[in-house]
């Protein structure tokens, strides 16, 4: 039951099941839901003043998931 | 008849040293004035555009804060009643800003706002929390979404920097850019004892000001006597920090921009402004400058013909 709270945080697991309901949903409210969903969000590592390389956080899910 | 005419020319020109050499400046001024006002007359149709387009914005994106406030709210409430029991130094800056610029003061408000709040300043944004909470340690870290921001905060502190984010605020910002930001940061491995989120506060539409909220860690939730009471799992407290943390993120994210909405539509609005004025002035000067131009001329073409 319980299992996925050693592979990753609370808030990925809300994002997972929230995205699957949207997929769920009938064609007008899914479009709409899907809006909702979208981020395009990038991050990068600091190291004493330094930054890293910027990652797209979607393509890391992608790469984990295949 | 043309020797006549450079002699009449040749006659005038003591009399009125200045005047050959006038003629030519202005007509070398007349030419920079046109370039000058149709550059100027561009920047207007810019800067009006801009306006327009910020104020439709505006209206979508308050919307979505009052909206997405009450997340915020919730989260408020909840934290105001587990005050911390011991002191908390090491907080963890969130410095919430946005990419884009010509917004007026927006990422220097924030900027500013952390860097007085980690030199523990008497106005610092935290000075209103109880005497646990409001103490900072010099190195605590700081995370900033927004490349504006962290372009100033990296000539400042840079060694407190340890994870930044980018991408946010081109449109409304969606829960998923803040469950993903909370996610990045508790999978980071930063220790903290609570999390300060730094963002601009909605006043009106034509104000805002820099504000900070506080969100507590885990620890500090399990520790603290008033939340005790309920005795929750540490597998709920976890979560409801982690959720929490998101809340308040997404909460600031909303806040944050529609007050860059806000602000830009005001630059702009100022810009404009600025810049019809600049017309009006450098038209009158064109217009003078012209009308001298031509007054010479026929003062030459009178002395001219009447020399004939």
């Amino acid at each position: 039951m319980t299992a996925w709270r050693t592979m990753f945080t609370y808030n990925k697991y809300a994002q997972i099941t929230a995205r699957a309901l949207r997929v769920s949903l009938k064609e007008e409210e899914r479009v709409l839901a899907e809006k909702r969903g979208l981020s395009a969000l990038k991050y990068q590592k600091w190291e004493n003043g330094v930054g890293g390389q910027q990652v797209l956080l979607k393509e890391e899910v992608e790469k984990k998931s295949t | 008849m043309l020797a006549r005419r450079s002699l009449a020319r040749a006659v005038a020109q003591p009399a009125a040293l200045g005047a050959a050499p006038a003629g030519a400046r202005n007509m070398a001024t007349l030419r920079e004035i046109e370039l000058r006002l149709k550059s100027v007359r561009n920047i207007e149709k810019i800067t009006k555009s801009m306006k327009m387009i910020a104020s439709t914005k505006l209206a979508k994106a308050q919307r979505a804060m009052l909206a997405g406030k009450e997340y915020g709210n919730a989260n408020k409430e909840v934290f105001a009643h587990v005050p911390s029991d011991k002191p908390t130094p090491n907080k963890l800056f969130i410095v919430v800003s946005s990419d884009k610029g010509l917004c007026g003061g927006i990422h220097s408000s924030v900027s500013k706002a952390t860097r007085r709040a980690i030199a523990n300043v008497d106005d610092s944004p935290l000075a209103g929390a109880s005497a646990n909470d409001s103490t900072v340690d010099a190195a605590s870290p700081i995370m900033v979404i927004g490349d504006k921001s962290k372009a100033q905060l990296t000539r400042v502190l840079a060694k407190n920097l340890q994870l930044t984010f980018n991408q946010i605020g081109r449109d409304i910002p969606t829960f998923a850019d803040a469950a993903g930001v909370a996610d990045l940061i508790v999978q980071s491995g930063v220790k903290y004892d609570s999390v300060v989120i730094v963002y601009n506060k909605f006043v009106s539409a034509i104000s805002y000001e820099a504000a900070a909220v506080e969100v507590k860690g885990e620890e500090a939730l399990k520790e603290s006597n008033s939340f005790k009471v309920y005795e929750n799992e540490d597998d709920a407290t976890k979560d409801l920090a982690e959720f929490s943390l998101a809340n308040a993120i997404y909460a600031a994210l909303v806040e944050g921009h529609a007050c860059e909405q806000s602000a830009r539509r005001n630059a702009m609005d100022n810009a404009s402004k600025n810049a019809k004025e600049m017309i009006g002035s450098l038209q009158m000067q064109y217009n003078r400058g012209r009308q001298a131009a031509i007054t010479n001329e026929l003062v030459d073409i009178i002395t001219g013909a009447s020399a004939l």
